[in-house]
């Protein structure tokens, strides 16, 4: 199989398999994704239940075991992960990869199904899982207030929808939907297999994986291009649209919403150090201007998505500041856009990059996601490019991209409790 | 011992920790990570919310602070004058911060390539204090935003007023950031107080964690703390403790936050115990958690059945020599039905039989997981500080795990008393 990747670092004790299927998703069909991999996640033929499950992977010296949801810009990711130690750190010299190997195996490929149906009992709980899931995520504030941005600002897009769906669709979602959206997801979906880890007494790994799981390899390949920000599913808004939301709440957030227009591949470094010398670190002009000159919140930050060519900025804020705060915030996006950056911003931007990007090198988690983004990006870029491109970045190319960054949504979510 | 240096090795986790005690009374502790590229240095004090009664050194009278006083000054040390610590760390690419808990404060940086740099200016930021009637003034604006988000945070309530509930005299009641009313009270006088009083080298320490080269680590800090010796006297502190009835205040607290999902804390207030006692506590509750609680564990998956639960239940220790709690904490859209489980279970295991066999198992997961989490340095530095607020060996943790029985884990759950318990939640 070609789709298997390996990273071998011998300071590491433990290993991490990370098996993905990726694939384009609709709005609608986002819940229905989630509930089927979380019903292969708690029980199989072999291993019934969690329980069962969890069982097993003590015995497998805590091994861990869990799926992950990501959504890579307009694309789909379903992470089934696991973290293992080495042999040779164990007693006796205990080999618990294979077995870790084996029983994913079990878990993706071999599930309890009967007839073409899946348990109804195990469906009904994921499915009120995931609704409670979804309504859950009012009750965190600052957190909401980002995710309702990213949902208003691309609302027609497949990556507006929040990772577990929405309301309407997860009710929707029926019984009968799971058996054909698993089988689409093991057939349709593009599978990439990561290894990463103190690969040290495991030279032929990727054989036995090969073994394991040949026969269900599908050969899909994504189109290198989806990964990729794709104009079609971009939709510019004419106008700076606001909108205020109420919340029981102290504290209230304001964001803005943000896109790139004229996204181009190479715009990446620049802007990320675009974001960094808004939003990313404590001497950034968000930090320094919301927070330490005028003491309007405790966070001030911006986010930028790579996959989706849009940025989130977030302040807490106290309800009766918004229009400062919004002053403060959109003077910060005209100096950008104006160039007012000092060397020293610069550089200092740069550095905590740069420093963030070798720190990749410490963990084994990081390794893999970027030898997966590699993966499905076509691309085979090392951390040591990916900083020299970041050392390369002047003001004028800051400037160039400040340029193409459109402000298109002014957010708040207020404190009803703040009303006095 | 050479050099005065301690040296400790763990070989399952392939660590050496180094400790030395400098002359001034500074614990500095250094695990050498080879391999890693992160390098993270931490200045700490043993001051934290908990402290708001003791001796002034400077005049050895007792006074009593304002809630909150050991996190603003967390806050008000990084000004310095006309710039920003947190800034010029930034501005050197090293990232920095800090962070306030019960019992003790903690400034720390975290850097590739600048770690001399980073070890120099973490030393200044801390023995340079600057506090000026403005910038008081300003903080209370940003710290006013810090609690106002906490307020909102359904965790953070949920969790607290179990201990309000738990604790009638204990100062573990009051929130670390204190009350927006409470920090009005705050001026630069007093913060030089309480700084000249608890961070004095006898009450402070040093721990580095990363691929570094010890002596000359153990030079750049001896150097540096030079330059601010004549600033402070160095003393024992003298802190007062309140006497705390072994009774709870009241059974149960409800808070409405207009949540989807309601939240639990049942809290089981506990006899302190001694220092080398609380880490074989925390030892023996991750036991537990793990095996009676844990999505592994028969009664979650009886009450995931009954729909009681979608998240995890966890059982959590937390103690000093002069409080002692278990807090169990988990979401549920039926608290009723989870809340009486729990309470019912708890009764059980302390009269049933241990499976020796879950036993067994469930330390042969730890042991794994005490590999894994080795990779992170975090970990390295988190069991370092534990060993030194509790004044236990090193690794002790790990020792514990594997000398535990089931007896210890019997009679310790036997110390829980339903009379002793209170239910808070948020909802």
């Amino acid at each position: 199989m070609e789709n298997i990747y390996k990273v071998n670092d011998s300071k590491f004790k433990s290993i991490y398999i990370s098996y993905n299927f990726t694939f384009e998703t609709k709005k609608d069909e986002v819940s229905k994704n989630v509930i089927t991999s979380l019903i292969l996640s708690k029980g199989c033929n072999k291993y019934n239940t969690s329980k069962a499950i969890e069982e097993y992977l003590s015995s497998l010296y805590g091994t861990n075991f869990d799926i992950n949801m990501e959504k890579i810009g307009d694309l789909y990711n379903i992470e089934f992960r696991l973290e293992c130690v080495n042999k040779e750190f164990l007693p006796n010299k205990e080999d618990v990869l294979k077995p870790a190997i084996d029983f994913l195996y079990e878990i993706i490929y071999n599930p309890k199904v009967d007839n073409n149906k899946f348990d109804t009992i195990i469906f009904e709980r994921e499915k009120s899982f995931i609704l409670d899931k979804i309504n859950k995520r009012k009750d965190e504030k600052l957190k909401y207030a980002v995710l309702k941005t990213e949902e208003l600002l691309c609302e027609k897009e497949p990556f507006g929808t929040y990772i577990y769906g929405d309301i309407n669709n997860a009710e929707n979602v029926k019984l009968d939907d799971i058996y054909e959206m698993y089988t689409n997801l093991i057939e349709k979906s593009a599978i990439t297999i990561i290894v990463s880890g103190n690969l040290n007494g495991y030279d032929n790994i990727h054989q036995y994986i090969d073994k394991v799981f040949e026969k269900k390899s599908n050969k899909v390949v994504l189109d290198k291009k989806s990964i990729n920000v794709s104009e079609k599913n971009r939709t510019f808004l004419e106008d700076i649209k606001e909108v205020k939301e109420k919340i029981q709440t102290n504290q209230a957030v304001i964001t803005l919403g943000m896109r790139v227009e004229n996204l181009e591949d190479n715009d990446f470094y620049a802007l990320n150090v675009y974001n960094s010398i808004l939003g990313g670190t404590p001497s950034s002009k968000l930090f320094q201007n919301v927070r330490e000159k005028e003491s309007l919140a405790y966070t001030a930050k911006s986010r930028y998505y790579r996959f989706k060519g849009i940025f989130v900025i977030y302040a807490g804020i106290e309800e009766i500041n918004y229009e400062k705060a919004k002053t403060v915030i959109l003077e910060q996006i005209e100096d950008m856009k104006n160039c007012n950056i000092s060397e020293s911003e610069l550089n200092s931007s740069k550095q905590s990059l740069i420093s963030d990007l070798l720190e990749w090198k410490d963990s084994k988690i990081s390794l893999a996601k970027l030898a997966y983004t590699n993966a499905v990006s076509g691309m085979s870029i090392t951390i040591e490019e990916l900083i020299d491109n970041m050392k390369k970045i002047q003001l004028e190319d800051v400037a160039r991209v400040a340029k193409k960054v459109k402000i298109e949504l002014i957010y708040l979510l207020g404190g009803e409790n703040s009303e006095k | 011992m050479k050099n005065n240096i301690e040296i400790t090795t763990n070989e399952t986790l392939g660590e050496t920790i180094h400790k030395k005690v400098l002359s001034n009374g500074l614990e500095v502790y250094i695990c050498v990570r080879p391999g890693f590229t992160k390098k993270i240095g931490m200045f700490g004090t043993k001051y934290g919310s908990i402290n708001n009664d003791f001796i002034d050194i400077s005049n050895g009278k007792r006074v009593t602070m304002p809630d909150g006083i050991a996190h603003f000054l967390e806050h008000k040390l990084f000004e310095k004058e006309g710039e920003n610590s947190l800034d010029l760390f930034s501005k050197e690419g090293i990232s920095s911060n800090a962070y306030t808990s019960f019992d003790h404060t903690v400034y720390f940086f975290e850097t590739i390539d600048k770690f001399k740099k980073g070890l120099e200016m973490l030393i200044e930021l801390v023995k340079t204090p600057y506090f000026t009637v403005e910038n008081v003034k300003k903080e209370q604006g940003i710290i006013g935003q810090e609690i106002s988000m906490y307020e909102d945070d359904p965790n953070f309530n949920v969790y607290f007023n179990a201990l309000r509930a738990m604790y009638i005299n204990h100062p573990i009641r009051i929130d670390i950031a204190g009350t927006i009313e409470s920090i009005s009270k705050i001026d630069k006088d007093i913060l030089y107080t309480c700084y000249n009083t608890f961070y004095n080298s006898n009450n402070m320490f040093i721990v580095i964690v990363g691929d570094v080269d010890v002596s000359d680590t153990i030079s750049i800090i001896e150097d540096k703390l030079k330059l601010y010796e004549q600033n402070i006297k160095s003393e024992k502190v003298m802190k007062f403790g309140v006497v705390e009835p072994t009774n709870i205040l009241q059974k149960k607290i409800e808070k409405d936050m207009g949540l989807f999902m309601p939240q639990l804390s049942i809290g089981y207030k506990l006899l302190p115990t001694k220092k080398n006692e609380i880490i074989k506590r925390e030892v023996i509750s991750d036991l537990i958690s793990e095996m009676y609680f844990s999505k592994s564990s028969k009664f979650y998956e009886t009450e995931y059945n009954k729909g009681a639960v979608s998240d995890d239940i966890d059982f959590v220790y937390e103690g000093t020599t002069d409080f002692s709690h278990i807090i169990i904490s988990t979401m549920s859209s039926k608290l009723d039905i989870i809340q009486a489980d729990i309470f019912k279970f708890i009764e059980e295991l302390k009269s049933n039989e241990i499976d020796i066999k879950l036993f067994e198992n469930t330390k042969r997961r730890k042991i794994g997981e005490n590999i894994v989490e080795s990779e992170n340095s975090n970990n390295s530095y988190r069991r370092i500080i534990d060993s030194i607020l509790n004044e236990s060996k090193l690794y002790y943790d790990l020792e514990i795990l594997s000398n535990i029985t089931v007896e210890d884990i019997k009679d310790f759950l036997n110390t829980l008393e339903y009379s002793k318990a209170v239910i808070s939640i948020v909802k």
